[in-house]
């Protein structure tokens, strides 16, 4: 655990990673506090053992040397020499030893176990000295025996060692490891809904009908997924009601520019005419445009086959017809057949937008088809298919590159030219290349002109 | 048959009928206007009529309904309008058996050149022109289908053409083996685009020949006739 925090050197920045280093430093503390407390406890009752065996000890020698004569002393000390661990001895005097005196806790231990040995009293010790201790692992007792002479006696103490047991050091592993296991596990699970949610926000940014959240889990999630849903379900309604209001005016518009255009058929001045149907034309495309926003990329039209070359000629075709200044300046590139299945009027609408785009604002459009595997340059991932559409007019600043496919946006005031339109050109082709699965990106070229590159699962 | 083509128009917004009927009897066409599918009712019942042009969206009974009743009744060609930005422009097209469509707001002279267009392929081949809907035209393993206005390749891919282009190649297709001269074709073109018309029949037919997979220079398919002229060489399977 401590050395996990070890490996942790700076604050880590994932929710599930900060809530376990957290955790699982809470747990060090408890754990090490626990520890401490456990071997202060098991320390003191080595104490008390290691007391009572050595007064036990202690007073055994003294017993069986103060129940013989003095001439007998002797030989019952020979006969114990081979004690292990005490040597015995019989002086005039306490003994001189470098070892300081016993401290005075250690001492009323010893002394009381002493005292707790039944003996006789005109037996008992007249006097005990103690010196040393387990801290020196020596101590030695000396007893004043009753008709005067002392007994000392030099036992070998070891210092209690608490943490000195083979199941110790496995257990506490093991304790440590299945805390942290446990408390990695709980909070991968308990932060899991957060990540749902933000690929919930993730998505709906990218889709506003995306799926909605699964409204279960904890109390705290289940409110955070209602309240994600109803901001969802809000961001929908207002999309939709927005759209419906475009529809609605582009719908009522129709029958006016249907008037116009007949009248302006009963017009003297064929030049006057002339203009006023480019400008019909021009509020007609507008309308178009709006109404195709409008309407769902995924509607009736159904999914057929077909070539997506004969597609991208037509369109660089119609685009010909439409400017014919800049009929040397559409090309195409790529194979002579690929057919693909896709809605086809949708799809003709997203492509003419990119490159009625390029013709434009580039005064030129070539439109480059790369098949699945063999276009290493631009990132042809398995199963997509490119067209690249690039142009050499200024490109677009590069702060303006996203914002070019919101809703309305109509690029600089200086890039606009005579264009018309109502900013939904880019915004359609993204929708509808969406709704295909695929997508459309723009980039500026490190020669100049603008490049959208659109792909398409094959 | 009348010298003059009487047309009915069907359409419930007064100013479009007028103006419509006023510009198309301008252009040597006789209009009978009527707002809906009541007063084409009783209309129908009072005139022989050449071709209708049809509102999609009438109030009371609808365009489809109208447009039902009145190919039980003789076989007219139809000329549908539709609404631009719902997905009629082609779906509700097939489904229809309109001999054409035109989305609102239309070209005057675009509906005036699908209008002339309709009127002489009924007039050329009647007998082939039963119900638009459910015929489908193969010459070469390639298929054109009037109904939904796509071809289809070998491979049944569909091969995108534009509105002229279209026009173009059924009016090949449908005469097939005849020579049509450039003025027939240009009248096809006629509304549709701008520009120099011989030339737009010139670049239209070598468009036509790319997606046809006919070169250019041996033209099998699409023959250039000396003189002024087109001809399709293939024989053409109706179903």
């Amino acid at each position: 655990m401590t050395l996990r925090i070890g490996e942790l050197r700076i604050w880590p920045r994932s929710l599930a990673a900060r809530t376990a280093a957290v955790l699982l430093l809470g747990l060090a503390i408890v754990q090490a506090a626990g520890l401490t407390i456990h071997a202060l406890d098991r320390m003191e009752l080595l104490r008390l053992a290691q007391a009572q065996e050595i007064a036990a000890r202690v007073m055994s020698v003294y017993r069986n040397v103060v129940n013989v004569s003095a001439d007998q002393r002797a030989t019952v000390l020979g006969d114990m020499r081979h004690l292990p661990g005490v040597a015995i001895e019989l002086s005039d005097q306490p003994p001189i030893s470098d070892l300081p005196p016993t401290p005075p806790g250690e001492q009323r231990l010893l002394r009381v176990n002493m005292n707790l040995t039944p003996m006789p009293g005109h037996l008992r010790p007249r006097d005990v000295q103690m010196l040393g201790g387990p801290f020196w692992h020596r101590l030695v007792v000396s007893l004043r025996l009753p008709e005067g002479g002392w007994l000392n006696l030099t036992v070998k103490v070891e210092p209690p060692r608490p943490w000195h047991s083979p199941t110790f050091l496995a257990a506490f592993l093991l304790m440590t490891a299945t805390a942290a296991l446990l408390t990695l596990w709980a909070v991968r699970r308990l932060t899991a809904p957060v990540r749902t949610l933000a690929r919930a926000a993730e998505a709906l940014g990218r889709d506003v009908n995306a799926p909605p959240l699964p409204e279960d889990g904890p109390l705290e999630v289940a409110i955070a997924a209602v309240a994600f849903n109803t901001m969802a379900a809000r961001i929908r309604r207002f999309v939709r009601d927005r759209t419906e209001l475009l529809t609605a005016i582009g719908h009522d518009l129709r029958t006016p520019i249907t008037r116009l255009k007949l009248r302006a058929e009963f017009m003297e001045d064929d030049e006057q005419r002339r203009k006023m149907l480019l400008d019909l034309d021009e509020l007609e495309s507008m309308v178009a445009a709006t109404l195709a926003f409008g309407r769902d990329a995924t509607s009736a039209e159904p999914v057929s086959a077909l070539d997506l070359v004969e597609l991208l000629r037509t369109i660089l075709d119609e685009a010909a017809d439409a400017w014919p200044d800049t009929a040397e300046k559409l090309r195409y590139e790529g194979p002579a057949h690929l057919t693909v299945r896709a809605r086809t009027l949708a799809l003709k609408r997203a492509l003419a937008n990119l490159v009625a785009n390029a013709v434009n604002y580039g005064g030129s459009a070539l439109a480059r088809l790369t098949l699945p595997g063999d276009g290493p340059a631009h990132g042809t991932s398995h199963g997509t298919l490119t067209i690249e559409i690039e142009d050499d007019g200024p490109g677009i600043p590069p702060q303006e590159l996203d914002r070019a496919f919101e809703p309305f946006h109509r690029g600089e005031p200086s890039r606009n030219r005579e264009t018309g339109g109502v900013g939904l050109g880019l915004p359609i082709a993204r929708n509808i290349l969406r709704a295909h699965g695929g997508d459309v990106t723009l980039a500026n070229r490190p020669a100049g002109g603008l490049r959208a590159t659109v792909t398409l699962p094959v | 048959m009348d010298t003059v083509p009487h047309i009915l128009v069907v359409d419930d917004d007064r100013e479009i009928r007028d103006l419509l009927a006023r510009f198309l009897e301008r252009n040597r066409l006789r209009v009978t206007a009527v707002r809906d599918g009541r007063e084409a009712r009783r209309a129908w019942t009072t005139g022989h009529y050449h071709l209708v042009v049809l509102d999609l969206m009438l109030p009371g009974e609808t365009g489809l309904d109208l447009a039902r009743w009145m190919r039980s009744q003789a076989n007219v060609p139809i000329v549908m309008l539709t609404a631009m930005g719902e997905e009629t422009d082609r779906i509700i097209g097939l489904e229809l058996g309109a001999d054409d469509y035109v989305p609102k707001p239309f070209n005057p002279r675009e509906l005036l050149a699908r209008i002339r267009a309709v009127l002489r392929r009924a007039g050329d081949s009647a007998e082939h022109r039963s119900d638009p809907a459910a015929r489908t035209l193969r010459f070469n393993g390639w298929t054109l289908e009037p109904g939904r206005r796509r071809l289809l390749n070998p491979e049944e891919a569909e091969v995108v053409l534009t509105g002229g282009e279209y026009d173009l190649l059924l009016a090949l297709v449908e005469r097939a083996n005849r020579v049509l001269t450039r003025d027939m074709l240009l009248d096809l073109l006629r509304g549709r685009q701008a520009g120099p018309f011989d030339r737009a029949i010139d670049v239209a037919v070598s468009r036509l020949r790319r997606k046809l997979e006919d070169d250019g220079r041996h033209a099998q398919l699409i023959k250039t006739v000396r003189g002024g002229g087109y001809v399709l060489a293939a024989t053409v399977e109706r179903r």
